[in-house]
């Protein structure tokens, strides 16, 4: 298959974590999508690693992959943070910034 | 010295006065020492501009000043223009203003030291003026000095005005005159343009030289008129001189008879040969004039106070001096303004002294005062002759020479009207004769102030009788001269018309005159004739007439129900559009944004959905513009 | 061929997937869901011959991610009794806007001369990716562990017990 391909099926799940941040309610529901759009995003970065002949995509994927990582325990311990200041997890109740 | 020099000796030393008794204030405030300083100036302004007459040899002489300047040359001069016409209204304007300033010190003496003072001060300042005026080499001084001589009327009109009436009429008077002034000074910007210089020499000879564009013309001398209209008081800008009569009686006989509101027959007379480029515009004039005059000789026959005939009387005469400018003989009106300015001040100076003795200004009040004041009554009957225009008086001449000008200029209505106003002219004047100083004194029944009155009822002291005297004498000096020699007073400027009236001419003005006379003298001396039966023959007239023809209420509604009008229509725009604007734009604003502060909901959420909005516009932008 | 047949099925699988980790109503299922369209994603990786990022992938997304987002939500209670609906207003506003956003990007992609086929590799893929992690990109690779360090407590520090 081509790197278009990939590319379109990279797109797609972006599309998918983009939609499932917009619309989800739990916050942990958001930082599904979140997790859905990294992934998209370094199956992008590797495509485009293998049909170029270089490496550095890879290892720029490694990367990702690692602070994503980091990402995902901030982002669940704010939650649980969260959680205990306000005993909700639903997205709505954060509006503290209302205008 | 030349005449230029004297005549403008004549025009500053008023002013000297003036500016003295402005700033030197105690002076002012001490009264008597005042009013003798300002006598001074007003002899020196006298014996001037006398010199100046006599040495008057032909030689128009200009002595003037660069006032505003321009490129080129300047746009205005100051100073003076002595020619024939100016120098002999200069000396009528010296001569009343001395002899009105010697008169008040006994007609004013009840009023306190500072009263006098301002009066003395105001007079002066007039003095100033109006030589100013007179004297005038362009028209930019000559509006200057008119709108100062509106400024003195009002402060002389309003002298007493703590006086409710007096302070109205000053403000009415000077309204009246200020709506005609707007006119003159159109008129004089609209000539400016046309022409180029304000220089009344320079306009002349581009007159005469025919190097005048005549478009337009009829127009500007229409404005200019417009100015004389409102100071001589033609229809319907007349309705001011009556009420002026509430000021003290000798500014009656200086600005009201003599003075100011010759200003405007003064102006016409200066510019004819202007006007006479524009025949349609003296047409206008002359048919005003008569009109006038009527008008004016109507109102006079039933009014119960004195100086209100005389007003109305000085009206009319204006109206026949305009009627002669009109038909294109401005030298006939002229001659008859220096004429009328001499016996109307006789007259108002001694209304004055009858007012002084009786009392009061009602002719009901007064009866048989030939008796108790004989000098009085004999210069008061010289001053009804000459107005009357009987031979050997001074009216006599200058009046024959309006109404043969009006034949001679074609103007066959405008004649007939001034017939009739000469019959009704005699037949008022000598009712007022005939009530005041002859007949029986009115019934005392128990009036209280009859006793107290009787003991006035005598000839005025030296102060006042001295310049009655003088203006009498000079009435009958003039008369005489005038009957037997011609009016030699005013030589005819070159190129002024010149007329010769019909033989019938003389016996019918004087015939009418006497019948006027003859009529009065049944009514009210022999009593052949019943007043009120006489009255009640012109029974609607008569009402119409006392009703002073609804021209005041008129100009009251109209003015009140437009100055409303405006008012209102400002205010709703000031409500409705200038705040409206603001209060809408202020309400939109606010709506704005609480409408947009929903978009602040506060949850990251949408401001996620917002960026990935914004990403999607700049991608879609992206594609199809780059591209 | 079989490499098409893969390719299909492992988009379908991905995709289908992550469709329903945003679309489940129960949130302890699409975190499952999650656990799959992860390992979908190595099985793209195994197509792309990146084995080592395939492992990578399965160790730390799939194994680690998924593990700490079940104890997260068990921290938090809300495991069972999500009947409700979970998804919020904007289902239609959303659904609109990533398909317009995939839409656009299809379109880029599509109008780009991309390359069909790939060259065989030559050199062993992991041993490469090694060597340029210790010496082109070691900067980087100790900044990473710094970075985990600091993720580490700071998330120590957060979910502290309350006291």
């Amino acid at each position: 298959m081509g790197l278009q391909a990939y590319l379109i099926l990279a797109a797609v799940v972006f599309g998918i974590g983009l939609f499932g941040v917009v619309t989800r309610r739990n916050t942990i529901g958001i930082l599904l999508g979140i997790e859905l759009m990294l992934n998209a995003v370094n199956i992008n970065l590797v495509a485009f690693a293998r049909f170029s002949g270089s490496e550095v995509g890879m290892v720029f994927t490694v990367f990702a992959i690692c602070i994503t990582v980091a990402e995902a325990a901030m982002g669940l311990a704010i939650v649980i943070l969260l959680f205990r200041v306000r005993r909700t997890v639903m997205a709505d109740h954060l509006d503290l910034l209302k205008g | 010295m030349d005449s230029g020099l004297l005549t403008l000796v004549a025009l500053l030393a008023p002013v000297a006065a003036f500016l003295v008794l402005a700033i030197v204030a105690p002076l002012r405030r001490a009264g008597r020492p005042g009013a003798y300083f300002s006598i001074l100036g007003a002899t020196v302004s006298l014996g001037a501009a006398v010199a100046a007459w006599r040495g008057y040899d032909g030689a128009i002489t200009r002595m003037v000043w660069d006032w505003l300047p321009s490129e080129g040359r300047p746009l205005a001069t100051i100073g003076v223009l002595a020619d024939e016409t100016s120098t002999v209204m200069l000396v009528l304007v010296a001569l009343v203003a001395f002899l009105v300033q010697v008169y008040s010190l006994s007609y004013l003496s009840d009023e306190p030291p500072q009263g006098l003072g301002r009066y003395y001060t105001y007079q002066s300042l007039f003095a100033f003026s109006m030589m100013g005026l007179v004297l005038a080499p362009n028209l930019l001084q000559l509006f200057i000095c008119w709108e100062l001589v509106g400024l003195c009327s009002y402060l002389l009109i309003g002298y007493w005005y703590q006086k409710p009436e007096a302070a109205r009429a000053a403000v009415k008077a000077f309204w009246t005159t200020k709506a005609g002034d707007v006119g003159l000074l159109i008129g004089i910007v609209m000539l400016w343009k046309l022409a180029g210089t304000f220089d009344l020499g320079e306009l002349r000879a581009m007159a005469t030289g025919n190097e005048l564009p005549l478009a337009g013309l009829s127009i500007i001398t229409f404005c200019i008129y417009l100015g004389a209209m409102g100071k001589s008081a033609q229809f319907p800008l007349h309705v001011w001189l009556p009420d002026a009569m509430e000021g003290p009686t000798p500014v009656s006989a200086l600005i009201h008879a003599a003075t100011m509101v010759t200003a405007g027959v003064y102006l016409l007379h200066r510019t004819s040969w202007l006007f006479a480029l524009t025949p349609d515009v003296l047409l206008i004039i002359a048919w005003i004039g008569a009109f006038t005059a009527l008008l004016a000789a109507v109102l006079a026959c039933v009014q119960d106070d004195i100086k209100r005939v005389l007003a109305y009387s000085t009206v009319s005469q204006l109206g026949y001096m305009m009627a002669a400018i009109g038909a294109g003989f401005s030298t006939a009106g002229f001659f008859h303004l220096l004429t009328h300015g001499l016996f109307k001040a006789l007259l108002f100076l001694g209304a004055g002294a009858v007012i002084h003795a009786v009392g009061s200004n009602d002719l009901s009040r007064m009866g048989g005062l030939a008796r108790r004041m004989p000098q009085t009554a004999i210069v008061f009957i010289i001053g009804t002759l000459s107005l009357a225009g009987i031979p050997l008086f001074a009216g006599f001449l200058s009046k024959e020479e309006i109404l043969g000008s009006v034949w001679a200029g074609g103007l066959v209505g405008p004649f007939l009207l001034l017939m009739l106003v000469a019959f009704l002219t005699a037949f008022y004047m000598f009712r007022v004769v005939f009530l005041a100083f002859f007949g029986t004194a009115p019934a005392a029944a128990g009036h209280h102030e009859s006793a107290h009155h009787g003991a006035h009822e005598h000839d005025p002291p030296m102060p006042m009788l001295l310049p009655l005297w003088i203006l009498a004498l000079l009435s009958l000096a003039v008369g005489v001269y005038s009957t037997f020699i011609g009016p030699g007073l005013v030589a005819l400027p070159e190129g002024a018309a010149e007329h010769t009236a019909p033989g019938w001419l003389t016996p019918a003005a004087v015939g009418v005159a006497i019948a006027g006379i003859t009529l009065a003298w049944l009514t009210y001396q022999r009593r052949t004739i019943n007043a009120a039966s006489l009255a009640s023959m012109f029974g609607p007239i008569r009402h119409a007439a006392l009703a002073k023809f609804w021209i005041d209420d008129l100009f009251e509604r109209v003015l009140a129900a437009g100055t409303l009008a405006f008012s209102s229509l400002v205010g709703w725009v000031d409500r409705y559009i200038v705040d409206g604007v603001l209060n809408v734009v202020s309400v939109w604003t606010v709506t704005t944004g609480d409408e947009m502060r929903t978009i602040q909901t506060g949850r990251a959420q949408d401001y996620v959905y917002g960026l990935a909005v914004g990403l999607l516009l700049l991608l879609v932008w992206a594609r199809w513009s780059l591209t | 061929m079989p490499e098409t047949i893969a390719f299909w099925s492992l988009a379908v699988v991905l995709v289908g997937s992550a469709l329903a980790v945003v679309l489940s109503k129960n949130l302890f299922h699409s975190v499952l869901w999650l656990a799959l369209a992860l390992t979908g994603t190595a099985g793209v990786f195994l197509l792309l011959e990146a084995e080592f990022l395939a492992a990578v992938q399965l160790l730390l997304y799939a194994g680690g991610i998924v593990t700490i987002v079940v104890f997260a939500i068990v921290v938090t209670e809300r495991l069972v009794g999500e009947r409700i609906t979970q998804t919020s207003r904007r289902i239609t506003a959303g659904a609109v806007m990533a398909l317009a956003l995939i839409a656009l990007v299809v379109n880029a992609i599509s109008r780009q001369p991309l390359p069909t086929a790939r060259e065989p590799l030559t050199t062993d893929l992991t041993r490469t990716i090694g060597e340029s992690v210790l010496t082109r990109f070691v900067l980087p690779f100790e900044l990473l562990g710094v970075l985990m360090l600091a993720a580490m407590l700071g998330a120590v520090y957060f979910a502290r017990p309350e006291d």
